[in-house]
């Protein structure tokens, strides 16, 4: 869904005047792209002489108030674009130009706000191009009429959906997305010896995973480059920060997974897989953690003669069979305290950006993360560097973070009783 | 593979030799098959996600590949499709499931191109007579048929929603 912002309001969208500003304008077209560049203040002349107009560069002498560039090569705008004065679009020099236009029709045609649909396909191209040159730029535009290009407001997360049970083999699954973002948790149960200080203790090995199916910077191989270290440390920072959660929220009893006292416990293993990476990876990698879970049932095993664990085959009859003492009587789930959410914003200026998608999350350098569990404690809080915020970011977000707890939940307890219902 | 993809947890899911041999297996089925003399100096990376492996693992990786080519729009000669099957108590079975792989009995995989009817892929492990293998090779090859009438399916509605979106 694309959000247009009228142009009808005159806000003094220049680019910015200092040479400085300049300079990195400059160095952000490529080298190989011919620009035109005009003044504000010469706009009028520009109307009157349209032909050499467009090739007339700013007078050395007296410093530029804004720079605009306007290389429109069809005709048609879109129904409500940026305000051309700040439209800054580079062509490379092999495309042709269909011929001359002057700035004053390009300008009343956009500023008309033309609806139109044949030229609908132009339109998007100057949008696009627009985007991709001047991100920051293209946000702030939005986030000054408080909506997001896809159509959220500023609080508002994307559509989740949770699914239990997505893979059979495994002892408890879950597939969530938010978004396009896609995680898949799996956890797989084996029986292991406890620690000696912890005879009644199971235990918990998380994997976080970032196959190269998720995103294009996912490269396998040597990680030699920012973005595969920057998946690194992604990884890292989710399973340290999983791992915490899940102990000290007191989420899960690690002596329910005791069987055997100072002999057998189980090990979970949680594998985490992300299929698709589209920003707010913590959020939906906790989500399908918490639903993996909650969905695990745990095997039943027994004791055999030699003293080890086997499966627990079920027999029909019970004669001389009595060494063969099931240790779980039946599967059985893990009772959970209680159940942490998250909610990963991205701050900017003095907006707050709930549910960043990646695109959001490259441009915006600051990201918080907040991790509150369902009794309202504040579990975590994680601002990695970034910039300079007020302390009222804290309340701001925890504030966020209650509102989408409520969601969670409320998506979490349709996926068991839609479960259960099978 | 994932780590969770087979019956026991996997410790080394990348660098084993199973995920190896797949790998080489399909890059060279999808090789003879990809135009790719239409995108000189260009590379083309496929990766494969198993989640779950329950049997005809090497099968649906094939498949799935071939859908993801077609889905970025990459010229190729056909599509590739595949399935396996196998012979176990005098029966020849399609698409062996893991239990019955497990039986002992040979497994076929046949990676197949429907329109050129040609084959890409044979491979057979354990023994079987020589009489029976065209059989169960025939099997194989009527399974990838229908596998391919489905894809074809499932291209053709994405083809029509994609025309929708865009409004044509």
């Amino acid at each position: 869904m694309k959000v247009w912002i009228s142009s009808k309001e005159k806000k003094p969208m220049g680019l910015d005047q200092s040479p400085n500003a300049r300079h990195s304008l400059q160095s952000r077209i490529p080298k190989n792209c011919h620009h035109w560049t005009l003044t504000r203040s010469e706009f009028p002349a520009v109307a009157s002489s349209s032909k050499t107009a467009v090739n007339r560069r700013p007078n050395p002498r007296r410093p530029p108030t804004a720079y605009c560039c306007r290389e429109i090569s069809r005709l048609a705008p879109p129904n409500s674009p940026p305000d051309p004065a700040s439209l800054v679009v580079a062509i490379p020099d092999s495309q042709t130009r269909p011929g001359a236009r002057t700035l004053e029709e390009i300008q009343k045609k956009v500023t008309m706000g033309l609806v139109d649909s044949s030229g609908d396909l132009s339109g998007e191209m100057e949008v696009d191009a627009f985007r991709r040159l001047f991100p920051l730029r293209y946000y702030e535009r939005h986030l000054a009429e408080s909506i997001r290009p896809d159509g959220r407001t500023l609080g508002m997360a994307r559509d989740t959906t949770l699914a239990l049970g997505a893979v059979s083999s495994a002892d408890g699954s879950a597939l969530t997305k938010i978004g396009s973002t896609t995680m898949l948790a799996a956890i797989k149960m084996e029986v292991m010896t406890p620690s000696a200080e912890s005879p009644d203790e199971g235990c918990i090995a998380i994997e976080f995973h970032m196959p190269p199916i998720c995103s294009p910077i996912v490269r396998p191989g040597r990680p030699a480059e920012a973005a595969v270290v920057e998946s690194k440390r992604l990884s890292d920072t989710i399973l340290r920060t999983i791992w915490l959660v899940f102990c000290s929220s007191g989420m899960i009893n690690l002596k329910e997974l005791a069987l055997v006292s100072g002999k057998a416990a189980w090990m979970a293993y949680l594998d985490i897989y992300c299929l698709d990476a589209d920003g707010a990876l913590f959020d939906a990698a906790l989500l399908s953690a918490v639903a993996a879970f909650s969905h695990l049932q745990i095997p039943v095993v027994s004791l055999n003669d030699k003293g080890k664990i086997v499966a627990f085959t079920e027999e029909g009859d019970t004669v001389g069979k009595l060494e063969k003492e099931a240790v779980n009587k039946e599967k059985r789930k893990l009772t959970l305290g209680n159940i942490p959410f998250s909610l990963t914003c991205a701050l900017h200026k003095k907006h707050i950006l709930a549910d960043p998608s990646s695109e959001e999350e490259s441009i915006m350098e600051t990201l918080v993360t907040v991790v509150m569990d369902s009794s309202d404690r504040l579990v975590s809080f994680y601002k990695p560097g970034g910039a300079l915020a007020y302390t009222s970011l804290v309340t701001d977000c925890v504030r966020l973070t209650r509102q989408r707890m409520k969601e969670l939940e409320k998506i979490l307890d349709e996926a068991f009783s839609g479960m259960e219902v099978d | 593979m994932a780590n969770f993809s087979t019956g026991d947890r996997k410790r080394k899911p990348k660098g084993d030799r199973r995920s190896t041999e797949i790998s080489l297996v399909i890059r060279q089925t999808m090789e003879a098959c990809i135009l790719t003399h239409l995108m000189p100096r260009s590379q083309i990376d496929i990766y494969v996600q198993v989640l779950q492996a329950d049997g005809g693992t090497r099968s649906a990786c094939i498949n799935a590949a071939t859908l993801a080519l077609a889905d970025a729009g990459i010229p190729m000669r056909d599509l590739v499709t595949s399935c396996s099957s196998g012979y176990l108590n005098s029966t020849p079975l399609l698409d062996l499931n893991y239990l019955e792989d497990s039986a002992g009995g040979p497994d076929v995989t046949v990676g197949f191109l429907p329109k050129l009817d040609r084959v890409t892929l044979l491979q057979m492990d354990a023994k079987l007579p020589v009489d029976i293998v065209e059989n169960v090779m025939q099997l194989a090859i009527e399974g990838c048929k229908a596998i391919a009438t489905y894809i074809r399916e499932v291209l053709l509605e994405n083809t029509k929603q994609l025309e929708y979106r865009r409004g044509l």
